[in-house]
């Protein structure tokens, strides 16, 4: 029987030769991931219900990245009863303080393509630029590490291809948000998006994290790219060892089929109140900003950074707005030092941070009432990064380089190329 | 599990999970903290008001955005039953999962309900009734093995009766 590739998932996970979208199945996920926000909560809510021990706790994967570096007393103590519970229950990975988990699954070679991780955390569908499967289960993941299994049911496949090739200045932030717009909440709820075409080979490794993470904010179950030569070859640059990747067989049913031509595509914006609500950037030139933030799980890779520092090459960030630059993963924060673009950051008067999710859900950076902010991150309800009547626009690392230079939403292509420094 | 009695706290469409706790309390799990601040954006009363047996009725995409546990959690411990037009799959497996009734309903019983209206609605058969006029909805109730969830109070004690089912005696 053909199958797409979360139904071979969902079959070998649930130790079965075959699955079909719409059954509920009991699943063995490959790895659970928790972050500190939850971790000492979801220990005591299974030590009250008598769970003293996890299920494999060596698939647990913990990680401290949303309050780093701590900067509340609460915080603090959470951070340390992470780690002490993480060692109570010999959890086989502990993040602590490194960076985004998400990010970090892939940079530390804990998933292939093919994989299936559960997690606490919403944006866990990054991985799917891997090639893996990332689910969100909430709460329901405290009963995960304790019993090793969930129920899911098989989703339905929506198949994106992709089409042509981008202008410059259009990455994967806009491909996502192109999705978004053809692709509401009714059309993608309960199912999962995975993306095709000859476009993908224009979509470099680290910028999948960010078009499939995106995708979870569309209400879709998860997103993946399946792997191809592309992620093969960049899986194998950082150790991991492909073997026999799995895609949807020919003939697999998808239950809606999209096309997307990126040769037409210009930079996008997400407008308050969510991310589904998208704009032309080119619509957008009149909205001044006071701040600009780059960074989180759907951005702040080496890629990206280098693409800002380079937009940045010969201008300042405009006086008034306020920059912050947080790369997602301490290697990256390495590798940009090295490369001197956190200098370059700095010189041009942008703030740069450790790694941590911090500005995205409102942790770090707040803003106030009747402010701006175009961000990388991930969503822009109201009130996420504090006041509800501040506004979040959210776009890709170019645009929000050249916002920042500007004072005002633009795109890359508005910005005189720099003189060399 | 007995039929809830109670009033009816009528919501628009896309209340989004930001809108029913804002992510200034992501930290916090206490069910006696996180109950104060249900909704309060939207509408504080509901907050301060609401008594167990009432009903949120809300519109289409409920809790859309972040698969936050924090409004089940304040939900659960308020004694609050859910129906909803749609609910996307992050939120819909939460709200059974802290043992939180629930139902999707069509538009025609979301407009035919008023906001602050008494209704009594019984989870185990999908049946809803407007108590002012004595109008009967029936709506499609949850899936066996999904009631059993919330009738057990939530995932966990269901898990743990289940254990116990398990045991020799």
């Amino acid at each position: 029987m053909a199958m797409t590739l979360v139904e071979k998932i969902f079959a070998r996970c649930a130790g079965r030769d075959t699955v079909t979208a719409g059954e509920v199945v009991w699943v063995r996920p490959d790895l659970v991931t928790v972050p500190e926000v939850a971790f000492p909560a979801y220990v005591k809510r299974l030590r009250g219900v008598g769970f003293e021990r996890f299920s494999n706790p060596d698939k647990v994967v913990v990680a401290i990245d949303h309050e780093v570096p701590a900067h509340s007393q609460a915080g603090a103590e959470r951070n340390r009863l992470t780690r002490q519970l993480a060692h109570e229950f010999s959890v086989g990975h502990l993040f602590d303080s490194e960076g985004i988990t998400h990010p970090l699954l892939i940079e530390r070679g804990l998933v292939r393509p093919g994989d299936f991780v559960a997690a606490a955390d919403s944006h866990t569908a990054v991985i799917g630029g891997a090639g893996a499967v990332g689910v969100p289960f909430g709460f329901e993941t405290a009963l995960l590490m304790a019993t090793g299994q969930i129920w899911v049911m098989v989703p339905e496949t929506i198949r994106v291809t992709l089409t042509g090739k981008p202008q410059p200045g259009v990455g994967a932030r806009d491909i996502a948000l192109a999705t978004m717009r053809e692709l509401d909440e009714t059309a993608a709820s309960y199912r999962l998006l995975e993306f095709a075409g000859e476009g993908l080979a224009h979509v470099p490794f680290w910028d999948r994290m960010t078009l499939c993470g995106l995708c979870i904010d569309i209400g879709a179950k998860s997103a993946v790219v399946p792997a191809d030569a592309v992620t093969v070859a960049a899986l194998e640059g950082i150790g991991v060892e492909t073997t026999g990747d799995v895609v949807s067989d020919a003939g697999a049913r998808f239950c809606q089929e999209v096309e997307i031509d990126l040769g037409t595509l210009e930079p996008l914006v997400s407008v308050p109140p969510s991310p589904t609500h998208v704009r032309r950037v080119s619509e957008m030139r009149d909205t001044t900003i006071q701040h600009a933030y780059l960074g989180s799980c759907a951005s702040g890779t080496l890629e990206d950074l280098r693409a800002a520092d380079a937009l940045l090459s010969g201008h300042k960030v405009r006086e008034g707005v306020n920059m912050l630059v947080i790369p997602s993963t301490r290697k990256t924060y390495q590798r940009a030092m090295e490369e001197g673009i956190l200098t370059r950051f700095t010189a041009a008067g942008a703030t740069v941070l450790a790694p941590t999710c911090g500005p995205c859900f409102g942790g770090l950076a707040q803003l106030c009432a009747g402010e701006r902010r175009i961000s990388t991150s991930t969503r822009n309800d109201p009130g996420r990064m504090g006041s509800a009547e501040a506004e979040i626009f959210l776009g890709s690392a170019l645009t929000v380089t050249a916002s920042a230079i500007a004072g005002h939403i633009c795109g890359a292509g508005d910005i005189a190329k720099g003189r060399p420094s | 599990m007995r039929p809830y009695t109670g009033t009816c706290w009528k919501l628009p469409d896309a209340v989004s999970s930001d809108q029913l706790i804002g992510p200034a309390h992501v930290f916090d799990f206490e069910a006696e903290t996180l109950r104060k601040h249900l909704l309060e954006e939207i509408d504080p009363r509901i907050a301060a008001e609401a008594k167990p047996g009432d009903i949120l009725l809300a519109g289409r995409n409920f809790a859309q955005g972040s698969n936050h546990s924090h409004p089940f959690i304040a939900m659960k411990a308020m004694g609050l039953g859910l129906l909803c037009r749609s609910i996307s799959r992050g939120p819909y497996r939460l709200t059974i999962f802290m043992g939180v009734p629930i139902l999707t309903i069509t538009g025609e019983i979301y407009d035919a309900l008023e906001h602050r209206d008494r209704i009594e609605v019984d989870f185990t058969t999908g049946e809803v009734t407007a108590l002012e006029t004595g109008t009967t909805f029936q709506a499609e109730a949850l899936p066996p093995h999904l009631l059993d969830i919330v009738k057990a109070g939530g995932g966990f004690e269901h898990a743990k009766a289940q254990e116990q089912d398990q045991k020799p005696l």
